[in-house]
């Protein structure tokens, strides 16, 4: 569906991406975002969003304001932020849709944490970014993060998941 | 599971008038009486009557430790029993909710009616002509009420009716189900479901607390444009609220009311916005009254001792431990106001759950308390805010926003809930 060099240059980003989360980069991270970006985080996959409540469902706006709470340092559930790191695995684009890839991924992550209890939380899921050019790179005009235990009691999910 | 001691617990001694003990929060016996005499005799929140809205929904919930199933029957009642199997104990519905038209245990396929009461044995002939089915049903809770779509439920007896453990609190859920142009409430948005390690009372305690929210809140107060920022530095306008039985209030009704603005607690959206709900609420309760609603807007309150009205956030929690707790969430949605709904859930996703941007705050501050508790001294929890100010207003106690008042009076029901001696009662 795409060229090779055009994978690379996606799965790339993606990395990229993952590593800005997991080191709590939050400018940066928001940098990444277009200005229609949208990040959702539902509680299962194939739920509507305008019918079903959702753990993290923020248009561009919403990030802002969730990447300024951060930024105060009095944000105590990420104060401070828990050191993470994730494997990303499986990255494959699923379609091209005009000038925008959305594009599938696996991650397991690691979570300290360590502005409460200093327990290790594991986190799976599955990320699709909806991916276009812009800027210096690539922009993410969406993301969505479906964990594998989002319809279970979780932990404070306050990092960039 | 309950853990007996040769001494009893004093709860005249843990519990005072201005302060409580900390092994309130932290001992495994404590929490074991807890669970039994406040969580399984007491009337709980255990769900609402809209998320069962047909002949066999069901779905599936908690009371303290114990599984049960909260159904509606094919005449229409609903239906609390627990989710045991009377044969040898499983766990007959594993599914979160869903329909069926009877309840069939997956070990040996013993079937249950709706109400718990047993339909069938297999291999029935295995049973001798002695065998009476109607002492071998799914154990119904002893009373189960609705209270204007509210599904309370007391697993063993309460020993008092829901009206007279409601009390005049029944106004906070009125206050709730008014703001529908029908008078009813949809808890159908689906729970988002929150962990945490800390004692299950630290969340309703601090709920109704008017006094954290500049500190446990200051990144949400100083990144966002929050009509609570002016309200809580205007000073002293909302007011906490004893409305007896252990429910509580924080009231920035008072101060909505007082600006007049319609809809400062929704967002500060303009009237404009909701054509519909406007027109709709004012033509069923005139336009005085509907505008007064959308002015005050709906409580900010406990029930004791599970379910929390948190604007348009219905929560409840499920205690595990002494040290920790499930807590859940889900929008309270106005039934015929498709307009309010929309943005109720989007102001739910920003304001509760574990990826939200106020709750986080409160479980991993309550989480830091319940990890401070282990230094044993002081040994008290001071809960003397206030005292020297509080006032009486309709028959109720009302103080300062930022008053231990409610606090004080969730643990006098408490420590009522605590002294009764069940053996003396059943």
């Amino acid at each position: 569906m795409v060229s090779d060099q055009l994978l690379r240059q996606i799965s790339d980003f993606i990395h990229h991406e993952a590593r800005l989360c997991d080191e709590s980069r939050y400018t940066e991270w928001e940098a990444l975002w277009a200005d229609d970006g949208h990040y959702w985080v539902p509680r299962a996959e194939g739920l509507d969003a305008e019918k079903q409540v959702s753990h993290i469902n923020d248009n561009r706006r919403r990030i802002h304001t969730r990447i300024q709470l951060l930024l105060t340092g009095t944000r105590h559930s990420q104060t401070p932020p828990s050191p993470m790191r994730r494997v990303v695995s499986g990255i494959v684009v699923e379609a091209v849709d005009g000038d925008e890839y959305v594009v599938g991924s696996n991650f397991i992550l690691l979570e300290l944490a360590v502005q409460s209890t200093h327990d290790m939380h594991v986190w799976g899921g599955r990320t699709t970014h909806r991916l276009r050019r812009g800027g210096s790179g690539w922009l993410m005009a969406a993301k969505k993060v479906v964990l594998v235990n989002a319809d279970e009691p979780i932990p404070n999910i306050s990092f960039l998941v | 599971m309950r853990t007996e001691r040769a001494v009893p617990v004093d709860y005249d001694v843990l519990v005072q008038a201005d302060r409580v003990h900390s092994a309130l929060y932290t001992d495994p016996v404590i929490f074991d009486e807890e669970m039994e005499k406040i969580f399984h005799n007491g009337w709980v929140f255990v769900g609402h009557d809209s998320e069962i809205p047909g002949p066999g929904d069901y779905v599936t919930r908690q009371i303290g430790y114990q599984p049960v199933i909260m159904s509606r029957g094919k005449d229409g009642r609903v239906h609390v029993v627990r989710n045991r199997c009377a044969h040898r104990g499983n766990k007959v519905c594993a599914r979160e909710s869903g329909n069926s038209k009877v309840f069939a245990c997956p070990y040996h396929g013993w079937v249950y009616d709706l109400d718990g009461s047993l339909l069938d044995t297999p291999q029935a002939d295995g049973y001798g002509a002695g065998f009476d089915k109607s002492a071998h049903g799914m154990v119904p809770a002893a009373q189960v009420e609705v209270y204007r779509g509210f599904v309370f439920a007391s697993l063993n007896h309460s020993g008092m009716t829901l009206d007279e453990h409601l009390g005049r609190a029944r106004e906070l859920l009125d206050r709730c189900c008014d703001l529908s142009p029908e008078g009813e409430l949809d808890l159908t948005a689906g729970w988002l479901k929150h962990r945490f390690k800390a004692n299950w009372k630290m969340l309703p305690e601090n709920d109704c607390d008017g006094y954290h929210v500049d500190f446990t809140h200051s990144s949400f107060m100083s990144a966002t444009d929050s009509q609570a920022i002016d309200l809580i530095q205007s000073g002293a306008e909302p007011v906490v609220r004893d409305w007896g039985n252990g429910h509580i209030e924080i009231d920035f009704g008072v101060a909505y009311r007082k600006r007049g603005n319609p809809f400062e607690w929704f967002g500060r959206v303009s009237a404009s916005k909701l054509p519909n709900y406007v027109k709709a609420m004012e033509a069923h309760y005139g336009k005085e009254k509907a505008n007064e609603m959308f002015c005050g807007g709906p409580p900010h309150a406990i029930i004791f001792p599970n379910l929390f009205l948190g604007e348009l956030n219905v929560v409840f929690y499920y205690p595990v431990s002494a040290g920790e707790c499930v807590q859940l969430y889900t929008p309270m949605l106005l039934k015929g106001a498709p307009e309010v709904n929309q943005r109720a859930i989007h102001q739910t996703e920003g304001a509760v759950g574990p990826g939200s941007f106020l709750i986080p705050e409160d479980v991993v501050i309550a989480e830091r308390n319940q990890a401070g508790l282990a230094a044993q001294q002081p040994e008290w929890m001071d809960l003397s805010r206030g005292l020297h100010r509080e006032y009486q207003q309709d028959g109720l106690t009302v103080s300062h926003m930022s008053d231990e008042t409610v606090n004080r009076a969730f643990y006098r029901r408490y420590k009522t809930a605590m002294q009764r001696d069940l053996r003396a009662v059943t």
